[in-house]
C-alpha cells in the first residue's frame, strides 16, 4: 500500500462503510496499446457522493461502464490490482452473477433520458421487470413497489403514469423513471452518468436534489459523474479528478476547492464562473488534449502544462499526500514553491 | 383504431381507379391485336369485323373504359377471349394455390430467416455470423428454378420422398396439399429467408447498440430478455415492412417456380395471358394484385399501430 492509498481510504470513511474501492483500474480497447483509463482508484461510502470530474473524453463513462459490467470486452482490455463491492470482487465474477447485482445491488442512470427508455413498453413495465428479475415477489407487489416509487421521484398521478409510453414524456419526466427505476430495488450503489447534462437548468437542480434527498434516506452511495464543477461543489462529499484517463486529484470536496494542487484542477476551477478568476495562478489551461496515441511517456497533461520540464514529460508521477485525505499525481507538488511571487 | 381502417379504405378507392385506368390504357398501347389472336389461322374478315364489333373494339377507348369499369363495379372482370371462361372464375381457380405457396414461403421465410437474422447480429463477426452470411448470399444468388430442380432430383427421383411435380387441391386432400406443397414453399421461402435475414440482421445491430438495451442490461435482465423483449421488439418495425413488400410480390405469382413444380398458379395465368394477348384476364390479374398490395399495405400500417405506441398515442 503506497501513501496514496492510505490517503484515499482515510479520506473516504471507515473501511466497514465501504460499498466500493477500486484500486489500479485500467481499460484499453482493442489491440491500442493505450490504456485510456490508467491506473485509477477510489472508494465510496455508504450515504456518500463521490464525484468524478473531468473533460469530455476523459474516461469517465468507460469507467463506470466497467464497473457495471456493461463494457464488452473484447474489445475492451479491463485489468485492476482489486476491487470491492458489498464484499466481493464484481470485476471477475462469471456474466451472471454480475448481472445478479446489476438493476439490484448496483444500478445506474444515464446521460441520455430521451433514449435510455425503451419506446415500445410503458414505463410500469419497464420498473416492474427490474423488480421482478431480482426480488420474489408476485406481479402485484411489484406493481405496487413501482407505484410508491415514481411517487417517490415526484411524479404526478404515479397510478397513471405508470402505462404512460416513453414518447408522453418530457425529458426530465424520463429522468425521473430512470430514477425510479434504478432506485426501486434498493440499491447500495447508484452510478449517476452525467445525470442532468442534457437537461433544462431549472430541471437539472430539481433531478441532483431529487438523487441528495433520496441518497438521505436509503443510505445509498452514489458515483456522480459530472463535468460541471457547480454540481460538484453543491452536491458530493469527496472528488476525484480525471484528466486523460488518469486521476490527477482526488479528496474531500473542501479541500479540493479551497486548495486545488495539480495544474489542471487549478485550471479547471479557473474555468468555474462562480469561483472568479484566481489571480496570480493559472487563467485557463490552453491547448487540448492530445489524442490518445499520442499521450506523452510521462504526466498525461505535460503537454499542456506551464510548469512541466523534462521529468514530467518522461516519467509518470506518482500520488502524493497534499493534505488530509487529499492526494494529487504531480511531480512539482507542492505547487506553491514553483509560483512566482 | 376503426376508423382509421376505415379512412384507409375511402382512400384506397380513388388509388385503385388509378390503377384500372392505368392497366386499361396499357393494354391500348401495346403492339398486337387480340381480335386476329381469337380469329384463329384463316383471318375471315367477316369473322374479325364481327367480333370487333361484339366486344365493343370499335368504341373510342375513354368509353369502353367506361364500359368495362362500370362492369368491373358490378364485379364482372369480363371473359377470357381465349379459354371462354369468365374471368371471376378464372381468379378464383387460380388465386388460391399462389395465395397458399405465398403464405408457405413466407412462413418458411420468417421461421428461418429470423433466427438466423437474430443470431448473426447477437454474434457479429463470429463463426455464426459468417456461416449465417454466406448461406444467405448463396440464398440469394441460386436461380430459384434451379433449386427446385434441384431438389426434386434429390427428394423425389434419387430419394422418392415427395412428388415430384402436381398440385392437390387442398379441399379434396389437405395432407397431399401440403406434402406437394412442401418443395415450392422451401425454394421460393429460401430466397426469402436470405432477404429477411439480412434485414433482421442490420435492424438487430442498429438496435442492439441503443441506449435502451443498455439500461435493459443495467436492470440485469438475462441475455434473452434483453434480445428478444428489448432489442427485437424494436427491430421489427423494418421486419414487418419487408415481409409485406415480398409477401406482395409473392402475390404476384412465382412464375418459374410454379413452372416448375406444375403449380396451377397466378404467374402462370398471367404469363399465359399476356402471350395470348387475353386483355381481360391480364387486367382481372393485375387489378387483383393491385387490390391485395393495398390492403396488404392496410394490413402492414395496422401491425405497425399494434407495436408501436408513439403511432398508436401521438403525444
Ligand atoms: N468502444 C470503444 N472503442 C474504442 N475507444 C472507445 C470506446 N468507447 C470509448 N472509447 C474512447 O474512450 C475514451 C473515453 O470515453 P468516455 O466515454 O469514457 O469519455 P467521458 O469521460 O465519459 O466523456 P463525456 O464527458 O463526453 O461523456 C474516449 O476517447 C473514447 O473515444
Ligand atoms: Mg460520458
Amino acid at each position: 500500500m503506497t501513501a496514496a492509498d492510505v490517503t484515499l481510504s482515510q479520506a473516504c470513511g471507515q473501511a466497514e462503510d465501504t460499498v466500493l474501492a477500486v484500486e489500479g483500474l485500467s481499460i484499453g480497447f482493442g489491440s491500442s496499446p493505450v490504456d485510456l483509463v490508467d491506473d485509477v482508484s477510489f472508494r465510496v461510502g455508504r450515504g456518500r457522493t463521490l464525484a468524478i470530474v473531468g473533460e469530455s473524453g476523459c474516461g469517465k463513462s468507460i469507467t463506470s461502464l466497467a464497473l457495471m459490467g456493461l463494457l464488452p470486452s473484447p474489445p475492451a482490455r479491463i485489468a485492476h490490482r482489486s476491487a470491492r463491492f458489498l464484499g466481493r470482487d464484481p470485476l471477475t465474477l462469471g456474466q451472471r452473477a454480475f448481472a445478479d447485482l446489476r438493476g439490484d445491488r448496483m444500478a445506474m442512470i444515464f446521460q441520455e433520458p430521451m433514449t435510455s427508455l425503451n419506446p415500445v413498453f410503458t414505463v410500469g413495465q419497464q420498473i416492474i421487470e427490474g423488480v421482478l428479475r431480482h426480488k420474489d415477489v408476485g406481479w402485484n407487489e411489484a406493481r405496487a413497489r413501482a407505484v410508491a416509487m415514481l411517487a417517490r421521484v415526484r411524479i404526478a398521478g404515479a397510478e397513471r403514469r405508470l402505462g404512460a409510453y416513453p414518447h408522453e414524456l418530457s425529458g426530465g419526466m424520463r429522468q425521473r423513471v430512470m430514477i425510479a427505476m434504478a432506485l426501486v430495488n434498493q440499491p447500495d450503489l447508484l452510478i449517476a452518468d452525467e445525470p442532468t447534462t442534457a437537461l433544462d437548468v431549472t430541471i437539472q437542480a430539481q433531478i441532483l436534489s431529487l438523487i441528495e434527498e433520496l441518497q438521505a434516506t436509503t443510505g445509498t452511495a452514489v458515483l456522480l459523474i459530472t463535468h460541471d464543477l457547480g454540481v460538484v461543489a453543491e452536491t458530493a462529499h469527496d472528488v476525484i479528478v480525471m484528466y486523460a484517463g488518469r486521476v490527477v486529484e482526488s479528496g474531500p470536496v473542501e479541500a479540493l476547492f479551497s486548495d486545488p494542487q495539480h495544474p489542471y484542477t487549478i485550471g479547471l476551477m479557473g474555468a468555474m464562473p462562480s469561483m472568479g478568476r484566481r489571480e496570480g495562478r493559472l487563467l485557463s489551461i490552453p491547448g487540448a488534449v492530445p489524442p490518445p496515441s499520442r499521450f506523452p511517456a510521462g504526466c498525461r497533461f505535460a503537454t499542456r502544462c506551464p510548469f512541466a520540464d523534462d521529468r514530467c514529460h518522461a516519467q509518470k508521477p506518482p500520488m502524493v499526500e497534499a493534505g488530509p485525505g487529499h492526494a494529487v499525481r504531480c511531480w512539482k507538488a507542492p505547487l506553491e514553491e514553483y509560483l512566482p511571487s | 383504431m376503426l376508423s382509421f381502417v376505415l379512412r384507409r379504405l375511402a382512400v384506397m378507392a380513388p388509388t385503385l381507379v388509378l390503377v384500372s385506368m392505368l392497366v386499361f390504357s396499357l393494354q391500348k398501347l401495346l403492339p398486337g391485336d387480340p381480335v386476329l389472336a381469337m380469329a384463329g389461322e384463316d383471318r375471315d374478315p367477316a369473322v374479325i369485323a364481327q367480333l370487333r364489333e361484339r366486344y365493343g373494339f370499335n368504341d373510342p377507348v375513354p368509353v369502353q373504359y367506361l364500359h368495362w369499369a362500370r362492369q368491373v363495379a358490378h364485379g364482372d372482370l369480363g371473359m377470357s377471349l381465349r379459354t371462354h371462361q369468365t374471368v371471376a372464375a378464372l381468379l378464383a381457380e387460380k388465386l388460391p394455390p399462389t395465395i397458399e405457396l405465398a403464405i408457405l414461403s413466407l412462413l418458411v421465410a420468417l421461421v428461418v430467416g429470423i433466427p438466423a437474422g437474430i443470431a448473426s447480429a447477437v454474434r457479429k463477426g463470429t463463426m455464426t455470423d459468417h456461416v449465417a452470411n454466406v448461406v444467405a448470399l448463396s440464398g440469394l444468388s441460386i436461380p430459384h428454378f434451379w433449386l427446385g430442380i434441384l431438389l426434386i432430383l434429390l427428394f423425389s427421383v434419387t430419394l422418392r420422398w415427395l412428388p415430384a411435380v402436381g398440385y392437390v387441391p387442398f379441399a379434396g386432400d389437405p395432407a397431399g396439399n401440403l406434402i406437394a406443397m412442401i418443395m415450392p414453399a422451401v425454394v421460393v421461402g429460401g430466397g426469402l429467408a436470405a432477404v429477411l435475414m439480412r434485414h433482421t440482421r442490420s435492424a438487430m445491430l442498429g438496435v442492439l447498440n441503443s441506449d435502451y438495451v443498455r439500461t435493459a442490461r443495467a436492470k440485469g435482465l438475462l441475455f434473452r430478455a434483453v434480445i428478444l423483449r428489448h432489442a427485437f421488439r424494436n427491430a421489427l418495425f423494418p421486419i414487418v415492412t419487408m415481409s409485406t413488400l415480398l409477401f406482395g410480390e409473392l402475390l404476384g405469382g412465382a412464375v418459374l417456380t410454379e413452372q416448375v413444380f406444375t403449380i396451377p398458379g397466378f404467374g402462370k395465368l398471367m404469363v399465359d395471358a399476356v402471350f395470348n394477348r387475353d386483355y381481360a384476364v391480364v387486367q382481372g390479374v393485375v387489378l387483383c394484385v393491385a387490390a391485395a398490395f393495398l390492403l396488404l399495405n392496410l394490413a402492414a400500417d395496422v401491425v405497425y399501430m399494434l407495436i408501436n405506441p408513439r403511432l398508436r398515442r401521438p403525444r
